[in-house]
């Protein structure tokens, strides 16, 4: 490095540290204008970046903080107050400043910008009589807003230079930093190897040696990950500005307050979140607070406040972002869901208040009206919401219709190392992160049969009166039918994207911590596998990527309710011809088979008979605390044709929905399968209660419109 | 044969060093502060044969750390780096007891010709 370019990166890396803290004291100097010492350093960072640009030859960057010296010197003796066109003149100025630094960072040279136009203004704020513009002012070259990233975070190691007064601080190579965690990461896993190793060998030197090594292993892994952390604050200090420059663009009000910047959070995860949480920021200003007036009218502080926090807990970092504005109106987002298409209005029926104020996170989703240059820019929630997720992160919304709303974003602390639950199927065995884990369920024989609905098309666990969709493994990864089956049935109760599923496997061993290894880049698009780790005995288990598990078994859907868990379209037969459904087949009387869509049931339960209790005219059973009014099929499609197959014992096979948050029951024959199924429906007549038949299974089954159903069983409740 | 640099920024310091080489002071051991506080620390553990220092500087400035100094009875050799060079301010730092004030930017030529009847080159 000569020595030219060694002052220059220094003088880029601190140059952009000040301008960052400049940001944030402007923002704080507009609320508090007598502060003299914010002031001092705001004139310092400029006269520094000045002092230095001269010997530095950057004719054009000395010239424009000079301009800026001239204002905020004046400003520091009192000699002129801070309006707010001057602090967006200053602020203009530092933009300017950056433009040149990422420049000179990037070409070695300062460009030919002269930022003609910033340095009029300036000087006409010191001596207004100057204020004829020249003529040969270049047009206004736009600044960008600073949203670029902090140009010098790669810093190469500092050579102390002769003996320099004690400097706490050494700057590291982030790339040394992520070798040194791979580093780590390999001596954990030799650390397990050993360990097992030892516990075989059953030699006591071994034993207590691997133990040391255990111990000393854990604290240097904790060690080199807190090297890899930074302060939250080192993102947040943007956000001032941003929030200012918004909300004066908005004719807002707004003071956003910064708890728990200290927080520290691994610098690759919070470069993942920087942009999401910026978006989050920009939608609160825009569509979140209210102008000053509305605000007023309300009875509401004219200023809105945006909370912005962090802090640990539970081994994750919570980050919460909460205005006290308008809330999200829940009738306006089921309005929009409807007109977007992104639910069925059956489906959006069934849904709480929160599950539909959540809905602003589904695909394709925007509430605002007119899609304004501040929040839409081409990036929903939505794309928050994956950003977030793709780096095992959650979050949530939750809204106040008229006091305000709060967003809580959850991310791990770190990706490197995770905890997981080893799994085998034959004689391979992979690894799930525990943060998808949600339980295990061991099935004896006899409770495999009654708790497992089905095993063919779709099967389905009963789990303390839920219904969740159950994937095999082995169908996932395309193994083979071992020779002989289990009896024992093994279940990882999953979380999928808020959706819990069971998927079954061999055998459950044990957690562990365990290294996360990149797939190579040929396996990258197997969605399956969210990577590779080595074993304590050396061998290579591959890390499930549990969404990518749930889609590829289909067991995803958009809605985010967690009863219902069963694969679906959430659209009706009829416009979904050819396409795949999964479908209920039940039957009617001796031998009359029916189907309806999936989606559109809530749950499937059973009744004894000695339960049912009459109710006027209709026949109804307590359930969950409410009364559930039965309606029976026949009812609906009128006495069966074929003669009643009721052996008057058994228990009743009842179908329920919900809809707008009253339940009814259908009382069917038999619950038959789930199918997933291509079908083409044929239109039949006017058959009451009936969409058309279609051929499932090889059989002729008439599809039951549970519209009209549902109609039929309303009327009965 | 020791000179100590008060700067708050390391470009500047770094240039600071520079700047003596290249006038003839290379021999001279550099050793740095960034504020007046920790000046002032570095001059009572150390004592430099000389010091450089910035006007502006956050916790303490240049022109408190020489009237702290001369509080405490320390009569080290000082001298200015500054970009700001108001009248007043030359005033000031003449009243404190500092042997000159260099404007910025500096040369080789104008840094030695402002050290040459205090310190000895050496290279």
């Amino acid at each position: 490095m000569s020595e030219i370019d060694e002052v220059l990166q220094e003088f880029i890396i601190e140059s952009n540290e000040n301008l960052d803290e400049l940001d944030r004291s402007f923002v704080a100097l507009e609320a508090n204008p007598g502060d003299q010492q914010r002031v001092g350093a705001i004139f310092r960072a400029i006269h520094t970046i000045k002092g230095t640009s001269g010997f530095l030859g950057c004719t054009r960057l000395e010239a424009l903080t000079h301009a800026g010296e001239e204002v905020l010197s004046r400003v520091r003796d009192g000699k002129l107050s801070l309006t707010p066109q001057i602090t967006t003149d200053l602020l203009t100025m530092v933009d300017g400043v950056r433009a040149i630094l990422r420049r000179l960072e990037t070409t070695g040279v300062e460009g030919t910008e002269d930022f003609a136009e910033q340095i009029v203004r300036l000087k006409a704020i010191v001596s207004p009589a100057a204020t004829a513009p020249t003529t040969h002012v270049a047009p206004a070259a736009p600044v960008a807003a600073s949203k670029d990233d902090h140009p010098a975070e790669v810093h190469a190691v500092e050579a102390h230079e002769g003996s320099s007064v004690v400097d706490g601080t050494v700057r590291v190579d982030v790339a040394l930093l992520d070798k040194l965690m791979n580093l780590v990461g390999e001596l954990v896993l030799a650390r397990n190897q050993i360990i097992q190793v030892g516990a075989i060998a059953g030699d006591a030197t071994l034993i207590g040696a691997s133990q040391r090594l255990n111990l000393i292993t854990s604290e240097l892994q904790e060690g080199v990950m807190k090297t890899r952390m930074r302060p939250i604050g080192s993102v947040w200090n943007k956000y001032p500005r941003i929030v200012r420059d918004l909300s004066v663009l908005c004719g807002k009000s707004v003071r956003l307050e910064m708890i728990g910047t200290e927080t520290e959070v691994d610098r690759s995860l919070l470069d993942a979140i920087k942009d999401p949480l910026v978006h989050m920021l920009r939608n609160s200003v825009d569509h979140g607070i209210e102008t000053p007036e509305a605000r007023a009218a309300k009875g509401k502080a004219p200023t809105g406040v945006l909370a912005l926090r962090a802090y640990h807990e539970g081994g994750k970092v919570n980050i919460e972002l909460t205005d006290d504005g308008q809330g999200i109106d829940p009738e306006r987002i089921r309005a929009k869901a409807l007109e977007r298409g992104v639910v069925s209005a059956e489906r959006i029926g069934r849904m709480t208040e929160r599950e539909i104020t959540n809905l602003v996170f589904a695909p394709g989703f925007s509430t605002a009206e007119t899609v304004s240059n501040i929040s839409g820019r081409g990036v929903g929630m939505d794309v928050v919401k994956t950003n977030i997720e793709r780096i095992g992160g959650t979050v949530e919304l939750s809204s106040r219709h008229g006091h305000g709303t709060t967003l809580k974003v959850k991310i791990p602390l770190t990706l490197a190392i995770i905890p997981a639950l080893v799994v085998h199927l034959g004689s391979e065995r992979y690894a799930i992160p525990q943060v998808n884990l949600l339980e295990l369920v061991r099935l004896e024989a006899a409770q495999a049969r009654t708790a497992i609905a089905d095993v063919h098309g779709t099967p389905v666990l009963r789990l303390r009166g839920d219904l969740l969709p159950l994937v095999h493994l082995r169908t996932v990864l395309d193994e083979p039918k071992p020779a002989v089956e289990s009896e024992v049935v093994n279940v990882v109760i999953l979380q999928a994207d808020d959706r819990p599923f069971g998927l079954i496997v061999d055998g459950v061993s044990d957690t562990e911590e365990i290294v996360v290894k990149p797939l190579s880049r040929e396996l990258k698009t197997v969605t399956t596998f969210a990577g590779a780790t080595i074993m304590g005995d050396g061998r290579v288990a591959l890390i499930l990527d549990v969404v990518g598990v749930a889609q590829r078994a289909n067991v995803l859907t958009e809605s985010r309710e967690r009863a219902v868990s069963l694969a679906s379209k959430g659209t009706g037969l009829d416009q979904q011809n050819g396409a795949k459904d999964a479908l209920l087949l039940l039957t009617r009387g001796a031998n009359e088979r029916l189907a309806l869509p999936l989606d559109q049931v809530s749950r499937l339960e059973e009744f004894a008979r000695g339960s049912v209790e009459q109710a006027g005219d209709n026949q109804v059973v307590q359930y969950r605390g409410e009364i559930l009014p039965l309606i029976s099929l026949d009812a609906v499609l009128g006495p069966c044709p074929t003669g009643a197959e009721d052996d008057g014992e058994s228990p009743l096979q009842v179908v329920v929905f919900s809809q707008g948050g009253r339940s009814v029951g259908l009382v069917v024959g038999r619950i038959l399968d789930i199918v997933q199924d291509s079908i083409v429906v044929k239109p039949t007549g006017k058959r009451h209660g009936v969409s058309g038949t279609a051929v499932i299974d090889g059989r002729v089954t008439q599809l039951l419109d549970v519209r009209t159903a549902l109609g039929d069983l309303n009327d009965a409740a | 044969m020791k000179i100590l640099i008060v700067d708050d920024s390391k470009a500047m310091r770094i240039i600071v060093k520079r700047t003596l080489t290249s006038a003839g002071y290379g021999g001279y051991l550099m050793v740095e502060a960034t504020n007046g506080k920790e000046a002032l620390d570095a001059i009572k553990a150390s004592q430099p044969d000389f010091v450089l220092s910035d006007w502006n500087m956050p916790e303490m400035s240049g022109i408190e750390l020489l009237t702290a100094l001369r509080a405490n009875d320390i009569k080290v050799p000082f001298g200015f780096v500054t970009s700001e060079t108001t009248a007043e301010m030359r005033e000031r730092a003449k009243d404190g007891g500092a042997l000159f004030l260099l404007g910025k930017p500096f040369t080789p030529e104008t840094m030695g010709e402002a050290l040459k009847s205090i310190l000895t080159p050496a290279a």
